[in-house]
């Protein structure tokens, strides 16, 4: 994995702005800017209003782009997907500590919660998929897992509403004996499960955080999450934790 | 063209990153050579490590945000012997920003930072309204600024430079017994105590209830309290408040600023502290002035 150094730029092209359910879209942009896995980038499509611009995470890279997939939560990821083929949006990025793939070995789950499927299909290109089980969950119709299923993966969906896969929750698919690493990203809830049943098991888990943020850099402190060690910026020293490290319930 | 004196020190230009935005220039040095600004102040130093608060810290609000870190930083042993030493290698003015719970904790700190070499600059926040005792407790009343500035001023060997709190019973006032006491330097203004509600809950958004206000919304405020206060003393006023723009920063330096912070803006845009420092260049060239120090407290009224 590269390290990159951040850069900050204006004018960056969108390529496409694919809308995949009612709320949740996938922007893709011309960058060279790069990302590993778990990376994001501070997301501006607007001079003024808001003030500050969204954290996203890399949904997927490649030499000359960068896509996000992000849910429309509030203003500003609203004004994200009013983007169209052809507007711009200013990047800061890529950002922070991603997910940690050298020593990874054996089966791997990847655990999500509704959009916190966003950073892991990057992952996901990075590992071997025949050691791949992807357990995603949604509250209803999922979105942007068929791609998993196309690495050669093996990909189990939930829903809360049973509308697919299995009625229930993510994390009560997963049973943390049957794999050497587990990586989740989700609701705040659901990984403090996961982490919960990782450590019962005493199977290793990262997990990426999600926070209100504004410098994105690590100087504003504003994103601070509970840790073993103290306060941690989930921007800088994260997003992706260790989560034995992570005091849930803080 | 754009070289300004402060408190003694020279400045290569007057656009400072204010303190707590700007961590201790390290994480923006990815960005731009922060060498290129005027100065750095540090994010807000307490004797002992501070955990900060807890709960969410950051809310956005219509040109602006709130926040309520609460001045979690790493105590000033630690940035003496870590940060200190990288941020005398960025090649910019150091201005040490520095909080504490009461009197005594204040003069340690600042004896412990007057005595550290490569500090430049103590800014003593007597205005962070984020925390319960200490901070903005001694930004409020007179009496109480100058007890604190009189503490300290016999132990500080450096310009010693009070950060003002806009949440003064009456900023002027506080600046004048501020001069009175001993500091060198005014800045002003910190972020204003406000609120916001979650009206599902019928909580406040943050844990400490209320947090500090910042942002663009806040500028012609600031704008209007560093005039009034630079009218009424004679010490240096560093002017602090929404500047996101070198007009932004004009405005100020017109109104009587020797300086300028500039704080949120930079979360919108890394760099734009040398954006700020360019445009003032080219007033200068387009204004044919010979030092930006001309225009300084030239605003008057129009009648």
């Amino acid at each position: 994995m590269k390290n990159l150094s951040p850069v900050y730029v204006e004018g960056v092209t969108v390529l496409s702005q694919e809308r995949l359910t009612e709320d949740v879209y996938r922007l893709t942009v011309a960058t060279t800017t790069g990302g590993n896995p778990g990376q994001f980038y501070m997301v501006r499509a607007w001079e003024r209003e808001p003030l500050l611009a969204r954290p996203l995470s890399v949904h997927s890279v490649d030499e000359n782009t960068v896509s996000f997939l992000y849910q429309v939560r509030g203003r500003g990821t609203e004004l994200l997907a009013r983007l169209r083929q052809g507007g711009t949006v200013a990047l800061t990025g890529p950002l922070g500590h991603g997910f940690r793939t050298e020593e990874l070995r054996g089966r791997i789950a990847i655990v999500t919660g509704g959009i916190g499927i966003a950073p892991m299909f990057c992952l996901a290109r990075t590992l071997p998929p025949g050691d791949v089980t992807v357990i995603a969950g949604f509250k209803s119709h999922p979105y942007a897992v068929a791609q998993f299923t196309d690495l050669g993966m093996d990909v189990r969906i939930t829903t809360e509403d049973g509308c697919d896969g299995t009625r229930g929750l993510c994390t009560e698919d997963l049973d943390p004996h049957l794999y050497e690493t587990v990586m989740t990203c989700g609701p705040m809830p659901m990984m403090a499960r996961v982490a919960h049943l990782c450590a019962e098991a005493g199977v290793p888990c990262q997990a990426s955080l999600e926070a209100h943020m504004a410098c994105g850099v690590g100087a504003c402190l504003v994103c601070s999450c509970t840790t073993i060690e103290g306060n941690k910026r989930v921007c800088a020293d994260g997003p992706v934790f260790d989560a034995a490290e992570v005091i849930w319930h803080a | 063209m754009l070289e300004t004196t402060l408190c003694g020190i020279m400045l290569k230009n007057p656009v400072i990153a204010a303190s707590g935005t700007f961590g201790f220039g390290a994480e923006y040095s990815q960005f731009f050579d922060v060498g290129r600004l005027g100065g750095i102040c540090s994010k807000g130093l307490t004797l002992h490590p501070r955990e900060g608060n807890p709960g969410l810290r950051v809310w956005e609000t219509p040109a602006g945000m709130m926040n309520s870190v609460g001045l979690q930083n790493p105590g000033i042993p630690v940035f003496l012997e870590r940060e200190l030493p990288r941020m005398r290698t960025l090649g910019t003015a150091i201005i040490a920003n520095v909080g504490g719970d009461d009197l005594e904790d204040y003069v340690e700190a600042v004896q412990l930072l007057s005595s550290a070499e490569g500090v430049d600059i103590i800014e003593l926040n007597i205005s962070c309204p984020n925390v319960r005792k200490g901070g903005m407790a001694f930004g409020i009343k007179c009496d109480a600024a100058a007890s604190v500035v009189a503490a300290v001023r016999p132990v500080c060997a450096k310009p010693l430079m009070v950060k003002l709190s806009p949440n003064a019973e009456d900023i002027t006032a506080m600046a004048v017994a501020c001069e009175r006491a001993g500091a060198d330097a005014v800045s002003l203004v910190n972020s204003f105590k406000a609120l916001a509600i979650d009206i599902h809950t019928r909580k406040p958004i943050f844990d400490n209830v209320t947090a500090g206000l910042s942002g663009p919304c806040i500028k012609p405020i600031a704008l209007r309290m560093v005039w009034e206060v630079a009218r009424a003393i004679h010490i240096p006023v560093v002017g602090i408040g929404g500047i996101a723009t070198w007009q932004d920063a004009l405005e100020f330096i017109m109104a009587g600023a020797t300086a300028v912070q500039v704080g949120s803006a930079t979360f919108v845009k890394p760099t734009v502290m040398l954006e700020i420092v360019s445009g003032l260049e080219r007033y200068c060239a387009d204004e044919h002035l010979s030092s930006l120090t001309t225009v300084c407290n030239t605003f008057r009224r129009k009648i």
